[in-house]
């Protein structure tokens, strides 16, 4: 009698387990598109068909996909799995209009004079071009910032991004020392921030709200890009000199055109900057050939601050 | 009687100021929003409107968040209300058909969409409006050339129509990447347009699938179609995770053995002598006592 | 033979002082610059770091100077007390405890500069619960903790045979002294089992606490030799701080000699003799350190990379080149043209060439940190015109020196409560003699 109760139990057991796992969709989130296949929610909304039929959709499947609330911080710093994210700028477009900055800076809430995004006027000798080069974060393959950061404050997730938890952060700012390219920018003060956002908990993903004595950089706005979206930076430039894209889609788009990442670098000749260093970064640049706009276009934008 | 005509006279005066301040107040002029609608039908299943809200800044244009717009489909009563959005940070609301409004959709093949604004402190009030044409947009494949129809609803018979643009390429994150180097196709008097797929090697997923899209943007007549399909022309490709082994900018549980043998072997090295002479205080002060 | 006469005078000369009028003016004025420096740490916090004159580009300041140089001079317990021990250098015992004393003091601030450093130091426990061991300054926490509590045991086992001397002078101690000196040595009898006991626990502590003064200034070294930039990314680093070390803190043992012989007046215990030697000292060392600043700064001036560039001729004739040559010459090069001298090697002219050396080692640190931030690799731009120059705000000076204040402070109040001279060492010195 207990033998074959035994049985029969290690037998609904399996059954459970086979219907359960035949039930969950076995999404492979490296599926093309499947980055925007949300598991059914079972919640099911009705809706007119183009042909005029009532047809049944699952909630979770219109898009666009509703405004999701941020990730957990701990969810942050797994990352996307399947992707790893790549941004082409190109140098030959770029007119130093700085609407990336301004765009980046208003989404992410920033202060005045803490730009994230720079745009350098860069001569490399006497005798070359001079050209406008906007720096992001690299997001490098081998980051020097998060090898010294004491308390794995900043962070390098598996699709590539690097992140900062302000929520860590103790403002030791070895990673801003460590840093080559000078891209993360401190906190000093308090920041201005409206009161609302200012008391909502911090996201790494979002990287709101900023706090007084932690460090802040380009997070490749980790939020826009779990959804599917270009950052900020890519959608503000008129010109289209970001392109933001999957290396292993081999595809980048800068919201206009979209270019397969490989072609691009070998036909224009893309690189990244200071190779030598062997921080391995994410960002290419392709070089100023054939500009768009002559250098000196740029020169009116280039305000007050950098007298 | 005069305290009578006092009273009254003070009223009138009161009213008179508080008519005269209502005018001034309205004096401010409210700024103009510009509203468009954008029609979406994707793979051929649900329509959704796309309503953008605009307003002009120091010349410029510039999305307004917060914007209530009412929807309606031809006419402009409670039977045929879409629904009531509400735009959001960039300007933008999305609202798709609903089943209200199936018997006026059965009407006709030809329909408008309506939106309204009734105005606010800040805003005058708007109008915009769209008409679309049913149509739809066919996907196929035939070895490695893809071929897309459109076709639109006249009567009862779905007719190709001749000179639509559309484009033609594989999805990929953020964008659509066209299969080849040509940006845009048109359709010809069958209604279809071919394209050679040139992507090869393109990476595809566990299996090598990728996922078509042709897609009609913006086009007057019959608003923006798409259709996509899944076809097995990539390359399989397994992502690795490569950011998940023992670094030196790994986190803290996955430092290299070797830093941690050597960090952790001087440490213990240390402090197992700053253990014994704190024990060997604590034999002094035995000995000591013991005199 | 013990001569009970000069035992006792040897005693009474050593034993901690009461402060006089000059001393209660000079812990006086220390707590007043300690407290200013409180007052400007609270505005720092408060306020954040924006009251310092630290931004974006020169992110370390002289905070981190300053802790560099508390933990240079922090490596004087080291040489003094353990090499010269160990090396069999006689002369050198009456100022162990001196050494041991600024190093434990100096110690002590270069954790609480560090602390002040920090953007958000209410999150400092974040280090022990989520300290990543890869990071240079999870190990420069380790080495330091360890090295203080090194110093401190290096303090505690010799000042214990002097405790049981002080213990016989309660009237001259006071009831509050008289306590904690019971409290903490009264187990100490003097046997000679104790003795063996506690000399082999010395020895161990001095072989021990070499190693480990060479880690903690090469990790100190390694949170600049471990980034990228122009200056820093030197594979001399290590070498080039611990000989800085050694100099500044034989710099300060004499400027400390000086003031403790004038004040308790201690000829007869700190010689001519040990000023004339620690002035040799202080010579080899200057030239080991000239030779590792040539080193330092004559190969990268002959390849002049790009990168180096804007870096090198700002010391060497741009901006800080006025800084740099007074470092260089006060600190270094005046300090060994005097004591190459006999009368250079005298007690105040050797006073006079200690305070060079530690100024011209302050302004040496700086110029270790600030130059290097002001020449990063992409140019300085779309940021405020304040972030392309560094000089400290009245806060940062205030904290600063109320950090140095607090170090001697420390220094003092040690001084007063121990022994500044080894007692039993001094007397066994002398039966030694005598025999």
């Amino acid at each position: 009698m207990e033998n074959n109760s035994r049985r029969d139990f290690l037998l609904t057991g399996l059954i459970t387990a086979g219907l359960v796992s035949g039930c969950t969709p076995k999404t492979d989130p490296f599926e093309a598109g499947a980055s925007d296949v949300a598991l059914p929610s079972g919640k099911k909304v009705k809706l007119l068909s183009v042909d005029g039929e009532e047809i049944e959709v699952d909630e979770a499947f219109l898009k666009p996909v509703p405004h999701m609330p941020p990730v957990s911080n701990t969810e942050a710093r797994i990352g996307i799995p399947g992707k790893k994210f790549v941004m082409v700028i190109d140098l030959s477009r770029c007119k130093n209009l700085k609407k990336c900055q301004s765009a980046c800076n208003h989404a992410h809430e920033l202060n005045p004079g803490e730009n994230w995004i720079k745009v350098d006027p860069m001569q490399d000798a006497e005798h070359t071009a001079p050209y406008w080069e906007p720096t992001t974060c690299m997001h490098c393959d081998e980051p020097p910032c998060v090898k010294v950061c004491p308390v794995d404050a900043t962070f390098k997730r598996q699709d590539g991004i690097v992140l900062i938890d302000s929520d860590r952060c103790i403002g030791c700012r070895f990673c801003m020392a460590a840093c080559p390219y000078s891209t993360r920018v401190f906190n000093w003060g308090e920041p201005e921030i409206a009161p609302a956002i200012a008391s909502q908990p911090y996201s790494c993903e979002t990287s709101v709200p900023q706090k007084k004595g932690t460090v802040g950089k380009c997070d490749f706005c980790a939020d826009m890009t779990r959804m599917g979206e270009l950052p900020h930076c890519v959608s503000a430039c008129p010109n289209g000199v970001f392109a933001f894209g999957d290396i292993n889609q081999d595809s980048v788009s800068n919201g206009a055109e979209t270019f397969r990442f490989s072609d691009l670098i070998k036909d224009k000749g893309g690189y990244r900057l200071m190779e030598d260093l062997g921080t391995k970064p994410s960002v290419y640049y392709l070089p100023p050939v054939s500009r768009n706009f002559p250098f000196e276009s740029g020169l009116e934008n280039d305000k007050e601050q950098n007298k | 009687m005069k305290r009578l005509y006092k009273n009254f006279s003070a009223l009138l005066a009161l009213a008179l100021i508080f008519a005269g301040y209502n005018t001034f107040a309205q004096a401010t002029p409210k700024a103009d929003l510009s509203i468009a609608i954008n029609y979406f039908v994707d793979n051929n299943s649900v329509p959704s409107l796309l309503v953008r809200v605009k307003t002009k800044v120091n010349g410029r244009f510039q999305p307004v968040e917060g914007v209530s717009v009412n929807l309606f489909l031809d006419k402009d009563s409670a039977g045929t209300t879409i629904g009531r959005v509400t735009t959001n940070r960039k300007g933008e609301a999305i609202i798709l058909i609903p089943v209200s409004v199936k018997k006026q959709w059965a009407t006709s093949v030809k329909h408008t969409f309506l939106a309204t604004f009734k105005g606010d402190k800040k805003y005058a009030e708007g109008k915009a409006d769209l008409t679309v044409a049913r149509a739809k947009i066919l996907l196929t494949t035939a070895d490695k050339t893809i071929t897309a129809t459109v076709l639109e609803l006249k009567d009862t018979t779905w007719t190709p129509v001749k000179g639509v643009e559309l484009k033609i390429a594989i999805k990929r994150l953020g964008g659509d990447l066209p299969v080849n180097e040509t940006p845009t196709f048109t359709t010809d008097s069958t209604g279809q347009a071919s394209a050679d797929f040139k992507r090869l090697g393109m990476p595809g997923g566990k299996s090598g699938n990728l996922t078509l899209i042709a897609k009609v943007e913006d086009n007057e007549l019959y608003g923006n179609l798409s259709v996509e399909k899944t076809v097995n022309w990539g390359v399989k490709f397994i992502p690795v995770n490569t950011f998940n082994n023992r670094t030196l900018f790994a986190t803290r549980d996955k430092a290299p053995i070797w830093l941690q043998l050597i960090a952790y072997s001087i440490l213990f090295a240390v402090w197992g002598v700053l253990v014994f002479l704190v024990f060997n205080l604590i034999k002094i002060r035995k000995t000591g006592g013991q005199v | 033979m013990e001569n009970s006469i000069t035992d006792e005078k040897i005693i009474a000369d050593l034993l901690p002082q009461k402060f006089g009028k000059a001393g209660k003016i000079w812990v006086g004025v220390l707590t007043v610059i300690c407290l200013i420096g409180l007052f400007a740490y609270y505005r720092q916090l408060r306020y954040g770091l924006i009251v310092t004159a630290m931004r974006d580009y020169v992110s370390w300041g002289i905070y981190i100077s300053n802790f560099v140089f508390f933990v240079a001079i922090s490596l004087v317990g080291s040489l003094i007390t353990a090499i010269f021990r160990l090396a069999g250098v006689k002369w050198g015992a009456p100022l162990t405890r001196i050494a041991e004393i600024i190093a434990v003091a100096a110690i002590i601030f270069a954790s609480l500069i560090i602390i002040v450093d920090m953007g958000s130091p209410e999150r400092f426990y974040n280090l022990f619960t989520h300290g990543r061991i890869q990071s240079p300054i999870i190990w420069d926490v380790i080495v330091i903790t360890t090295y203080f509590f090194i110093s401190i045991l290096l303090l505690y086992y010799p000042l214990l045979p002097d405790i049981k001397i002080l213990l016989r002078f309660k009237q001259k101690s006071g009831n509050g002294l008289h306590k904690f000196y019971n409290y903490i040595g009264s187990f100490w009898q003097g046997t000679p089992a104790q003795f063996k006991l506690s000399e082999k626990a010395i020895n161990i502590l001095c072989i021990t606490i070499i190693p480990v003064a060479f880690t903690i200034h090469t990790v100190t070294s390694w949170l600049f030799a471990t980034t990228y930039r122009p200056g820093w990314d030197s594979t001399n680093f290590g070498a080039y701080f611990i000989a800085g070390a050694f100099l500044v803190g034989s710099g300060a043992v004499v400027v400390a000699m000086y003031v403790f012989r004038k004040a308790y007046h201690l000829e007869k215990y700190i010689t001519e003799i040990h000023f004339e030697k620690m002035g040799r000292v202080v010579v080899l060392l200057s030239l080991l350190y000239l030779y590792f600043n040539m080193n330092e700064f004559l190969t990268p001036f002959f390849k002049m990379k790009k990168s180096e560039e804007g870096y090198l001729n700002g010391l060497f004739s741009g901006d800080f080149s006025v800084v740099f040559w007074f470092a260089i010459l006060i600190g270094i090069i005046i300090p060994v043209v005097i004591l190459l001298f006999r009368q250079g090697r005298k007690p105040l002219p050797m006073f006079i060439v200690g305070i060079m050396v530690i100024v011209g080692a302050w302004f040496k640190r700086y110029l270790i940190v600030t130059p290097t931030l002001l020449n990063p690799f992409l140019p300085m731009h779309d940021v405020p015109a304040s972030y392309h120059h560094y000089f400290p705000t009245w806060e940062e000076w205030a904290i600063t020196m109320g950090s140095l204040a607090g170090a001697l402070l420390i220094i003092t109040i040690l001084a007063r409560i121990f022994p500044i001279i080894p007692i039993q060492e001094t007397l066994t010195e002398q039966h030694e003699k005598a025999i």
